[in-house]
């Protein structure tokens, strides 16, 4: 199912938190919401929802304008980033809820819990209570909930954010493939813009209640429409007064073209080198570097170098 | 573990035991002192009975009135926030806060039937004050706030993620406040209740105004026991006394189971 956005516009009192949105979400598609905390995302999500009323525009999910149809109308697998378990019901409860008010019979209604639990590998603890869940259990319990009432859209809001790194990295990738194997149009909301571009094959960078860009991951990093863009996705330097990302500059011997500068620091982070060097103006730049290219140039701190950007990023511009 | 310093322990025993064990032991002692057979028979005094029954009467109207008022206002104030609820918050503490003598004197001067507004309900021949209704009224102003007391802070604490799930699951709001809402905060319901209780039960200052006090008629168990001292027959009121302390026992004995049920809900919470 399509979900597309017509100037939805919210104010939370007096302040603007979604200025004119609009976007069209394609089906089947892995939608990431992106911005930084009070980008109006959340309130994007729950608008498309439908647990947020809006104060402008229009939302519609497959052509069929659902903006004033409540929640419970809308077929939305919806999950909260604390994922919200109905703490005094078990995990087969929990998922057979959506089906009991659809008033699913109980032996059907059995099955397709069954199979929900075995979707997400959750069989051995259909019994259990949510507090006996773990993290990225209880977010897997809510996804299962959520699926059971086969919604045409899943909305997720931060459903990484609360879990250890590599449960989280486990969990994106494996959200990830089982999006593709339902094939449901699905929007999820983050902060963190390398979540949004493993995950999400689509981009909506938000920024101020306002979409600062729409693209494919690897097209926002590399071509970004704006200034905001380019520092949000990736880390940016400063060379000669114009910004580059910092594996987008090298350095060479001094008497080679560049700008002519000093080595200050030599930051090594396993794979990643980072070389911060200093220019006779007195201004600062870093250089990223592989362990490969690092260990070959042998940057001390102290040692004159030249700094320019790299031969090949001007093919790509 | 360490224990306490023998001074503290002292200081704590001696302070309960002259408060409440040494008065309890003597009420219980008074009211057996003359065996079972006359107990017994005091037991069954027409006017205490009456009293007893009326207690009950109160009880069973005035706690679920404050149950359903107690559940509403704690949804109203904390899942729809506004000036005016922060004002009704505020409020609904005031019962707390007044001398239960004052409480009974309002009622009685605004629901007589030459008062403010009583004139108008004995025009329709309804009679609140002397009656009743008045008892009714009293005890469940003085309660109040119990029930919301409890749940305002566990609604807060859960917050409102489960029942909006719920409804992106095609649950109408009737069945999301009886599968969700009401499962969440049924024991801090009942702990509310039991307070309540306990507090109808063992009003006196506010229901001594508005009933009058008529023996068989509008006369409470405590109003009972206060009479029967009053006119010199201390036996009879030492065993309402004991009946009183017996009720008040059985709904301690909920009260901390409940309470236990709640910690260990609120330990999940966490």
């Amino acid at each position: 199912m399509s979900i597309s956005l017509n100037g939805v516009t919210k104010y939370f009192g007096s302040d603007l938190v979604l200025n004119e949105v609009s976007d069209e979400v394609p089906q089947g598609s892995l939608t990431a919401l992106l911005g930084p905390s009070g980008s109006g995302k959340s309130t994007l999500l729950r608008i498309v929802a439908g647990l947020t009323s809006l104060d402008g525009g229009h939302v519609e999910l497959s052509g069929r304008d659902v903006t004033d149809v409540p929640p419970r109308d809308r077929r939305i697998g919806f999950c909260f980033q604390d994922y919200a378990p109905f703490r005094h019901l078990s995990v087969f409860d929990n998922v057979a809820y959506g089906l009991k008010v659809q008033r699913v019979p109980r032996a059907q209604r059995r099955r397709e819990v069954d199979e929900l639990l075995r979707l997400v590998r959750l069989e051995p603890f259909a019994d259990r209570y949510p507090r006996q869940l773990s993290g990225g259990q209880r977010q897997r319990m809510a996804l299962a909930r959520a699926l059971a009432i086969r919604p045409e859209v899943l909305l997720l809001d931060e459903p990484f954010a609360a879990l250890d790194a590599q449960v989280r990295s486990e969990l994106r990738t494996w959200v990830r493939n089982l999006q593709r194997e339902l094939g449901i149009t699905t929007i999820l909301v983050t902060h963190d813009q390398g979540e949004a571009m493993e995950v999400a094959d689509r981009l909506v960078i938000l920024n101020e209640g306002r979409i600062e860009q729409v693209g494919a991951p690897d097209h926002v990093y590399d071509h970004p429409a704006t200034a905001f863009v380019r520092g949000f996705l990736g880390p940016t330097t400063t060379l000669d007064g114009v910004t580059w990302r910092p594996h987008e500059i090298e350095l060479g011997s001094p008497g080679e073209t560049g700008v002519a500068a000093h080595v200050i620091d030599v930051i090594r982070l396993g794979f990643e080198v980072r070389v911060v060097v200093k220019d006779h103006s007195g201004s600062t730049s870093w250089v990223q570097l592989t362990h490969e290219q690092s260990r070959r140039l042998d940057a001390q701190v102290g040692e004159a170098v030249v700094v320019r950007p790299r031969a090949e990023v001007f093919e790509v511009l | 573990m360490k224990r306490p310093p023998l001074l503290l322990r002292i200081g704590v025993l001696c302070y309960v035991g002259v408060l409440v064990g040494v008065p309890l032991a003597f009420l219980f002692q008074q009211a057996f002192r003359r065996g079972w057979g006359a107990f017994w028979t005091a037991l069954h005094d027409h006017t205490m009975d009456s009293a007893l029954i009326l207690t009950a009467k109160v009880a069973v109207v005035a706690v679920p009135l404050n149950v359903l008022f107690g559940v509403g206002v704690s949804l109203w104030i904390v899942r729809h926030p506004s000036r005016f609820t922060r004002i009704l918050d505020r409020l609904i503490d005031v019962p707390l806060a007044v001398s239960p003598i004052i409480v009974g004197l309002i009622l009685e001067l605004t629901y007589a039937q030459n008062g403010w507004f009583g004139s108008a309900l004995s025009a329709l021949g309804w009679r609140v004050i002397f009656s009743t209704p008045g008892i009714v009224m009293a005890s469940a102003f003085v309660s109040l706030p119990l029930v919301s007391r409890q749940v305002i802070p566990l609604l807060r604490v859960i917050g409102d993620h489960q029942e909006q799930t719920a409804s992106t699951l095609g649950a109408s709001p009737v069945r999301i406040f009886c599968t969700i809402t009401l499962r969440s905060i049924a024991w801090a319901v009942i702990y509310g209740v039991t307070l309540t209780l306990a507090r109808v039960i063992g009003e006196y200052g506010a229901v001594l105004v508005v009933s009058g006090n008529i023996a068989v008629v509008t006369q409470t168990l405590t109003l009972n026991i206060g009479a029967n001292f009053e006119n010199y027959n201390s036996y009879q009121g030492f065993v309402g006394a004991v009946v009183l302390a017996l009720m008040s026992v059985a709904v301690l004995l909920v009260l901390s189971i409940a309470r236990q049920r709640e910690r260990r809900r609120s330990e999940y919470l966490a």
